[in-house]
């Protein structure tokens, strides 16, 4: 009994010796509450992500609304206020064409991808054939691939410098520089991957008796395809259709290298962007303004589509 | 018009024989309903005929044209599946009409026949209401419109109504009896659940391993069965099965002895057979007063008992150290035990000893090694030699 009592003294007396300051009794809590250190992980990495992607649209208004005389020195605030820019931009450069190109670009490049991507994935997701795992893995190697390897043969095909000997004829390649061609075509072959994956997923849950159902009512598969399986795939065909176009609308490289820069030669806004750049002045507050401009219509795209997205990368699953 | 014929069809995947030879005549306007256990092929029998699935081999005709090779939506079929399968995105009109619309058909006779399928099933009012938001039964009967809707030549039923609960099903067979008379077209139902296909088809065609066992009216099926097989899977409770050896006096095993001339049933002395005998066939000795043809009787215990109100079930054992076997799928072999079917006001208690009877005309004779059936019900008299002249002898 008595050694009870002074075993419980001590150990109040050293309890009490302990003296913790307050990151110590936090990493006390958190080891008592495990949650506590996911949960504080989650703000510090939600307030890093937070601001490096919108830091940089923050700062883009910063240098449109100062003038371009005063863009030296900047700090966090703008040095005036000159919305005037937003007007001026589309006075300097056309840049509502480039944005149309921009539009047509992604458009036709969406369509094409969905379009091959919905007969790729009907065949990954609801047939079974040999070879269909090796054939899936290479499509995977093949979105890899960087694009700058294709870049120099597809120059050389697009632009009329290839030529095809069949005997006493020789065909040239046509000169489709300038043209959408020699975007759409590499976009659509650069994006597909992404899409017959999403869309094999989709397309692989429609229950069989759905597509039984719909051949036995008189359709052909493509048919059972077209009427049933994307309609019921729609989050999914929603996804492919929207990452597609954002991709293009994002794209440099072959944007940049494959027409001349002018908006009647289906120049995107890359091209219109630097168009800003004069011999003798770099407007930045143009540029700027730009941008913003060139990036609202995806941004409000995902926003639009967020709910689609969302549910497209994520459930997906069909009751029957 | 509607008549279906398999030829030799045989259905070959990587590993395995779905369907061997199977060779089936389906008349115009008949009811026929394909049964078997889980993975016999009779679903993809049906899937050959509807086309969704091509034979490795064979021929299939429909109304007398081959259709072996020909898409689903060119042979004049119509089909309803077990999960029912409607467009989730069409509201029922849609779900209906898809076929209709697919063939280009005018707007009036769409929304004529539209009418008039949802007339057959009782659909009035719903024509505008989305899948999800109606019950199972709805479904299946939206389901059906869409295949009466087309008019086709042969209705093919892939256990339609297994996804819907006990009730239903029931008021759903009615249904579907009903609407084969207003409709008189060749219907093809599979089904694992043999109370349906007693219930309902002009004919049944059990199908075991790919084979097809025997095709007849159901009553035959029930009363002739042409092999092991089909006695055992069309009935329930199923039929006893006894092993044996034919010897010159009857079939004999160390508990049963049944006493008939092996010539009157076209067998040989020394084979093994199986005798069967169903649960109802089987009497006690204060019942079998009304048998005319009672064969030994058979010493045994009872074990337990079911009662289902109108009648009981009872287990017997044949030896004291038998055990039941519960394994459903051992057929023709258990030899120590019976399944007897008694009146619900019979006077009888678990471990009782219990002396049986069979009733001789019921009894089934079959080959043990083939399955093959030997002969159905013993002559109704105990031929001389037999029963009869032991009792002539004892009286000696």
């Amino acid at each position: 009994m008595a050694t009870d009592n002074q075993q419980g003294a001590f150990e109040t007396n050293r309890d009490a010796e302990i003296k913790r300051g307050p990151l110590e009794t936090w990493v006390g809590k958190v080891i008592k509450n495990p949650k506590r250190a996911y949960r504080s992980m989650f703000y510090v990495a939600t307030v890093f992500f937070l601001v490096t992607t919108l830091f940089p649209f923050y700062w883009l208004l910063v240098l449109a609304l100062t003038p371009n005389n005063l863009i030296s020195n900047m700090g966090l605030l703008p040095k005036g206020f000159n919305p005037g820019v937003f007007v001026t931009m589309f006075e300097r450069v056309p840049f509502h064409l480039y944005m149309f190109n921009s539009f047509v670009l992604g458009l036709t490049t969406t369509v094409i991808v969905l379009l091959l991507a919905s007969l790729a994935g009907y065949v990954f997701g609801r047939l079974r054939f040999p070879g269909r795992t090796f054939l899936m893995l290479a499509i995977l190697a093949i979105s890899y691939f960087p694009p700058a390897a294709f870049f120099l043969p597809l120059f050389q095909l697009f632009t009329g410098g290839t030529n095809l000997v069949l005997g006493p004829i020789t065909v040239s390649s046509p000169d489709l520089f300038n043209t959408p061609a020699p975007m759409v075509l590499p976009f659509s072959a650069l994006f597909m991957p992404l899409s017959i994956f999403i869309l094999t997923t989709f397309y692989g849950q429609i229950p069989d008796g759905l597509e039984d159902a719909a051949r036995v009512e008189g359709t052909t598969r493509l048919g059972a395809l077209f009427r049933v399986i994307i309609p019921l795939s729609a989050p999914g065909v929603a996804t492919a259709g929207v990452l597609t176009f954002i991709s293009v609308y994002n794209e440099f490289f072959f944007s940049f290298l494959m027409n001349n820069g002018e908006a009647s030669s289906w120049a995107p806004i890359v091209a219109g962007i630097l168009k800003y750049q004069g011999q003798f002045d770099t407007p930045y507050n143009l540029m700027a303004a730009a941008s913003i401009v060139g990036v609202l219509p995806v941004a409000i795209l995902v926003i639009v589509a967020q709910e689609r997205i969302v549910s497209g990368l994520t459930a997906g699953a069909l009751k029957e | 018009m509607g008549e279906v014929n398999l030829e030799d069809v045989t259905k070959r995947y990587e590993d395995v024989t779905a369907v061997d030879k199977m060779n089936l005549e389906i008349r115009d306007g008949e009811f026929v309903c394909l049964v078997g256990p889980s993975g016999c092929g009779k679903s993809t029998t049906m899937e050959m005929i509807a086309g969704l699935t091509i034979p490795t081999e064979g021929t299939i005709y429909i109304g007398g044209h081959e259709v072996t090779n020909l898409p689903p939506k060119d042979r004049g079929v119509a089909m309803v599946f077990q999960n029912i399968a409607l467009f989730p995105h069409m509201d029922v009109y849609d779900n209906i009409s898809f076929g209709l619309r697919l063939r280009k058909y005018d707007k009036e006779e769409i929304d004529r026949r539209v009418e008039r399928a949802s007339d057959i099933v009782q659909l009035e009012g719903m024509l505008d209401r989305m899948p999800d938001e109606m019950s199972g039964g709805q479904r299946q009967r939206v389901a059906i419109a869409r295949a009466i809707v087309r008019n086709p030549e042969v209705f093919l039923m892939d256990e339609p109504l297994a996804n819907l609960d006990a009730k239903l099903r029931v008021h759903m067979r009615t249904e579907l009896q009903r609407l084969h008379k207003e409709l008189d077209t060749t219907i093809i139902y599979v089904t694992h659940d043999q109370a349906e296909a007693m219930t309902m088809s002009d004919r049944i065609a059990v199908i075991d391993s790919g084979q097809l066992q025997q095709i007849d009216p159901p009553l035959v099926c029930y009363n002739e069965p042409a092999n092991l097989f089909v006695a055992g899977f069309i009935g329930s409770p199923a039929m006893n099965f006894v092993d044996g050896e034919l010897t010159e006096n009857g079939f004999r095993n160390e508990k049963v002895e049944v006493d008939f001339d092996p010539a009157d049933v076209g067998a040989t002395a020394g084979d093994d057979v199986t005798l069967g005998i169903r649960p109802e066939d089987v009497y006690t000795l204060n019942d079998a007063g009304s048998l005319a043809n009672p064969t030994k009787e058979i010493e045994a215990v009872t074990d337990v008992l079911e009662p289902m109100g109108d009648e009981i079930f009872v287990y017997l054992l044949l030896s004291e150290d038998a055990t039941v076997d519960l394994d459903e799928e051992s057929r023709g072999g258990m030899t120590d035990q019976l399944l007897m079917s008694v009146d619900p006001d019979s006077d009888i208690s678990e471990e009782q000893d219990v002396n049986v009877v069979l009733d001789r005309t019921k009894v089934h004779l079959f080959d043990t090694e083939t399955g093959k059936a030997i002969s159905h019900g013993l002559t109704a008299t105990a031929p001389s030699g037999a029963d009869g002249s032991t009792a002539a002898e004892s009286d000696d």
